[in-house]
C-alpha cells in the first residue's frame, strides 16, 4: 500500500475533508450534549467515552510516530499497552502478586521503564533489518507477552488479573480527595429527566483530565518532534533507507528512536487504562487492540498526528456507539457487527481515500525556518497544500 | 571543505586489491586503483563490469571480500554506508530516489550532515540552534536550486518531477552534504541534452570547489568532456586507466566493449 496515497490528490481535497471532519465533531459533539440533557446519555458514561477515546489516541499516536513517521511495522501495540496497564497495575494496586502499595506516580515510572526495557528487547535484534523482520518479531511478541500475563500467576495473578487498582490521583493534595468533596448537582433541562451529577462524575472528570495531559504531552511532543529535521530523516527512511544511509544518517538509531517514542505512548494509554477500569486482565491484552490502532492511523492518515487523534476518536464512536444497537431489537449479536462495521470503513478509505482522512500536509521543516523568506506564498499542488489557517500538526 | 586537508598529489580515494563474489560469481576481481585529490575520474566499461559492484562496496552498501578502500586517508573498509558518509563520502544511486511525500526543498534538505535538528534531544533543550541551522540550510538550497534553475520546483512533490530534474535534484542534495569525494552513479543517464549540459556545468564547478568526483557513465561524449582520468573496468577488475583520449584509442578497450575477449 503506498504509505502517504496519491500525491496528486484533489487539491483542494484536504481542505474539504477538514471542513467535513470539523462538521462531522461538531454534529456529533451536538448530538452527545442533546442526549445527554435529556437523560438519555449518563454524564458518567460520556466522559467515560472521552476517556476511552483519549486512550485509543495514544495508541494511534504512538503507532503514528514509528508507521506513520518512519515506516515501523508494529503488531504488538496490545504488548506495549499491556506491559504499560499491568507496569502500573502490579506497583499499586492492592491485589498485586508482588509489590502493591505504591504511588500511582511510582506506578507510571515502572511502566514506562518496562515499555522502554521491552521496546530495546524487540528493537535491537530486528531494527538493523529490513522491516519485515520487525512485523514478524513483533507479532510473536504481543502473543508471548499476552501468555505471560495468563500464565505466570506469582507475578501477574494469572487469568484472575490484578484487582484492586487505585486511581491515579489517590495520594495526591486536593485531587484525590476532590470526587468526595464536590456536591452533588441536579440538572433538570426536561422535567421530569433530571442529569445527577455526583462523585462518580467527579471522578471521571479527574479520569478525563489525566488522559487529556497524557494525550496532550505526547501530542506536543510528537509534533515538534515530527516537523524537524529528526521528522525528516525518519519520513526518509519509510521513504528510501539506503538514501538516508548514503546521506550519513545513522538509520539504526533514528529507527530505535521512533520505535521507542511511539511504545512509551502506547504505554501511557495502558497507564490510563489501568487506573481507568481499577483492573487489569490477560485479555486486556487481546490483539484486537493492536487492530483497533491500526485501523485509528491507517484512517486518520499515516504519518499525521491530527489524523491519529481523530481515528482514535472514531475508533470509540464505532466500538461503544454500536452498543446502541443493543437497544434496537436485532435479528443478530451487534458485536460481530462492529467488526464488520471497522471493515467496511477501512475498505471506504482505503477507495476512496488512501491517503486517510487527515493526511499530513505539512512540509517537515522546522516551523521558525520557513516562517521567514522561505514560506511559499503560493499553495503547492502536492499532497501537503499550504493553508492560510493556523492548523496544527 | 575539503580543501587543504590533504597533502597535494594524495588520493582522495583509494581503492586497493577489492574482491566480492556472490556465490560462484566472482563481480569484483582485485580493482585497484586511486582518484586524484581534486580531479573527476569517470568510471566506464561494458555492461556486467562490476562497476555498480564497485560502487556498493566503496560506499558501505557491500561488504567486501577482501581488499580496502581509503577515503582521504582513513581507512573505511567494512564500515557502514552512514560512517563512511560522515568521512566525506556520498554517493547517488542509478536510480533517483523517489521520497514520497515530501516537497523538492524537504527532500534536497536531507542532504546536509550532523544537523543539529537531527537529535531528538535538541529539539527540546535548544531549539534556537536547530532554527538557525534550519534556516541556513533552507538558505543553502535555495540557493543551489537557484543556481540549477529549477527554484520553481522548490515546493512541488518531489516525485512530480521529471526524471532528468531528479538527477538534478540528487546532485543538488549531495552538493549540500558538503562531500570531499562525490560518486555519481550515471548522472546523465535518461537525462536530455540541454539539463546535461547543465549537469555538466554543476559538476565542473563542484569540483572546482574542492570536491573530488568519481563517476560511472555511459555516454562517451560526457566522459571525455569531464573527465580528467578514466578508469576502464572489465569482469571486475581494473583494464587499463589514464587520460580520456588514451584510453579511447586503447586496442584492450575497445575489444572489452564490443565482447572481443572469450
Amino acid at each position: 500500500m503506498s504509505p502517504l496515497g496519491d500525491p496528486r490528490g484533489a487539491p483542494s481535497g484536504l481542505t474539504r475533508s477538514e471542513e467535513l471532519v470539523l462538521g462531522v465533531s461538531a454534529a456529533f459533539l451536538l448530538f452527545l450534549l442533546v442526549a445527554m440533557l435529556t437523560g438519555a446519555l449518563g454524564p458518567t458514561y460520556f466522559l467515560f467515552l472521552v476517556g476511552l477515546a483519549g486512550m485509543y489516541a495514544l495508541l494511534s499516536l504512538g503507532l503514528n510516530a514509528q508507521w506513520g513517521f518512519t515506516g515501523l511495522i508494529n503488531f504488538s501495540v496490545a504488548a506495549f499497552f499491556g506491559i504499560g496497564a499491568y507496569g502500573t497495575a502490579l506497583m499499586t494496586a492492592s491485589g498485586s502478586p508482588i509489590a502493591g502499595g505504591l504511588s500511582p506516580l511510582a506506578g507510571l515510572a515502572v511502566a514506562l521503564v518496562a515499555a522502554f526495557a521491552l521496546a530495546l528487547l524487540i528493537g535491537i535484534p530486528t531494527l538493523r533489518l529490513r522491516a519485515d523482520y520487525l512485523a514478524i518479531a513483533s507479532l510473536g511478541l504481543a502473543e508471548v507477552v499476552r501468555l505471560i500475563a495468563l500464565n505466570e500467576r506469582w507475578l501477574t495473578n494469572g487469568s484472575a488479573g490484578v484487582r484492586g487498582i487505585p486511581g491515579f490521583f489517590r495520594g495526591w493534595p486536593v485531587l484525590s480527595t476532590f470526587p468526595d468533596a464536590m456536591p452533588g448537582l441536579r440538572i433538570e433541562v426536561i422535567p421530569g429527566s433530571p442529569v445527577i451529577l455526583e462523585t462518580a462524575f467527579w471522578q471521571a472528570s479527574l479520569n478525563v483530565l489525566l488522559v487529556l495531559a497524557f494525550a496532550g504531552v505526547a501530542y506536543a511532543v510528537l509534533r515538534r518532534a515530527h516537523r524537524s529535521p529528526w521528522g525528516r530523516v525518519l519520513r526518509t527512511i519509510r521513504s528510501d533507507e539506503d538514501l538516508a544511509r548514503a546521506l550519513g544518517k545513522h538509520t539504526y538509531s533514528f529507527k530505535m528512536q521512533s520505535f521507542v517514542l511511539g511504545s512509551l505512548i502506547m504505554a501511557l494509554a495502558g497507564v490510563f487504562y489501568a487506573h481507568l477500569n481499577l483492573y487489569v486482565g490477560p485479555g486486556d491484552l487481546d490483539p484486537i487492540t493492536t487492530f483497533y490502532a491500526w485501523v485509528a492511523v491507517i484512517l486518520g492518515g499515516s504519518g499525521s498526528n491530527r489524523g491519529a487523534l481523530f481515528g482514535g476518536v472514531v475508533i470509540v464512536a464505532i466500538r461503544e456507539g454500536t452498543r446502541f444497537l443493543n437497544d434496537v431489537a436485532l435479528p443478530i449479536d451487534p458485536a460481530p457487527l462492529r467488526l464488520l462495521l471497522i471493515g467496511v470503513v477501512i475498505v471506504a478509505v482505503m477507495r476512496y481515500r488512501p491517503q486517510g482522512v487527515l493526511p499530513p500536509q505539512r512540509e517537515l521543516i522546522w516551523p521558525r525556518a520557513v516562517g521567514g523568506s522561505g514560506t511559499p506564498e503560493t499553495p503547492d499542488s502536492g499532497v501537503r497544500e499550504r493553508k492560510g489557517g493556523g492548523g496544527d500538526e | 571543505m575539503s580543501e587543504g586537508a590533504l597533502p597535494e598529489g594524495d588520493a582522495a580515494l583509494r581503492v586497493d586489491d577489492l574482491r566480492k563474489s556472490f556465490g560462484g560469481l566472482t563481480a569484483t576481481d582485485g580493482a585497484t586503483f586511486d582518484v586524484e585529490r581534486g580531479t573527476i575520474t569517470a568510471l566506464i566499461g561494458p555492461n556486467g563490469a562490476g562497476k555498480s559492484t564497485l560502487f556498493n562496496l566503496i560506499s558501505g552498501f557491500y561488504e567486501p571480500d577482501g581488499g580496502s578502500v581509503t577515503v582521504t586517508g582513513t581507512d573505511v573498509t567494512g564500515m557502514e554506508p552512514h560512517e563512511i558518509a560522515d568521512h566525506g563520502l556520498i554517493r547517488t544511486f542509478q536510480t533517483p530516489r523517489k521520497l514520497a511525500g515530501m516537497t523538492v526543498r524537504e527532500a534536497m534538505l536531507v542532504g546536509p550532515r550532523n544537523q543539529p535538528g537531527e537529535s531528538f534531544r535538541a529539539l527540546f533543550t535548544s531549539p534556537g540552534a536547530v532554527a538557525e541551522s534550519e534556516s541556513a540550510n533552507l538558505a543553502a538550497a535555495e540557493r543551489i536550486l537557484a543556481e540549477f534553475e529549477i527554484d520553481h520546483l522548490a515546493t512541488q512533490p518531489a516525485t512530480d518531477i521529471s526524471g532528468g530534474q531528479m538527477k538534478l535534484v540528487e546532485l543538488a542534495r549531495a552538493m549540500l552534504a558538503d562531500p570531499a569525494v562525490l560518486l555519481l552513479d550515471e548522472p546523465v543517464a535518461g537525462v536530455n541534452p540541454t539539463l546535461a549540459d547543465k549537469l555538466k556545468d554543476q559538476i565542473r564547478r563542484l569540483n572546482r570547489r574542492g570536491t573530488t568526483v568519481l563517476l560511472i557513465e555511459h555516454d562517451m561524449q560526457f566522459v571525455m568532456e569531464l573527465a580528467d582520468t578514466v578508469v576502464v573496468l572489465d569482469q571486475g577488475s581494473v583494464l587499463t586507466e589514464g587520460s580520456a583520449a588514451e584510453v579511447r584509442t586503447d586496442d584492450r578497450v575497445i575489444d572489452a566493449y564490443l565482447g572481443g575477449n572469450g
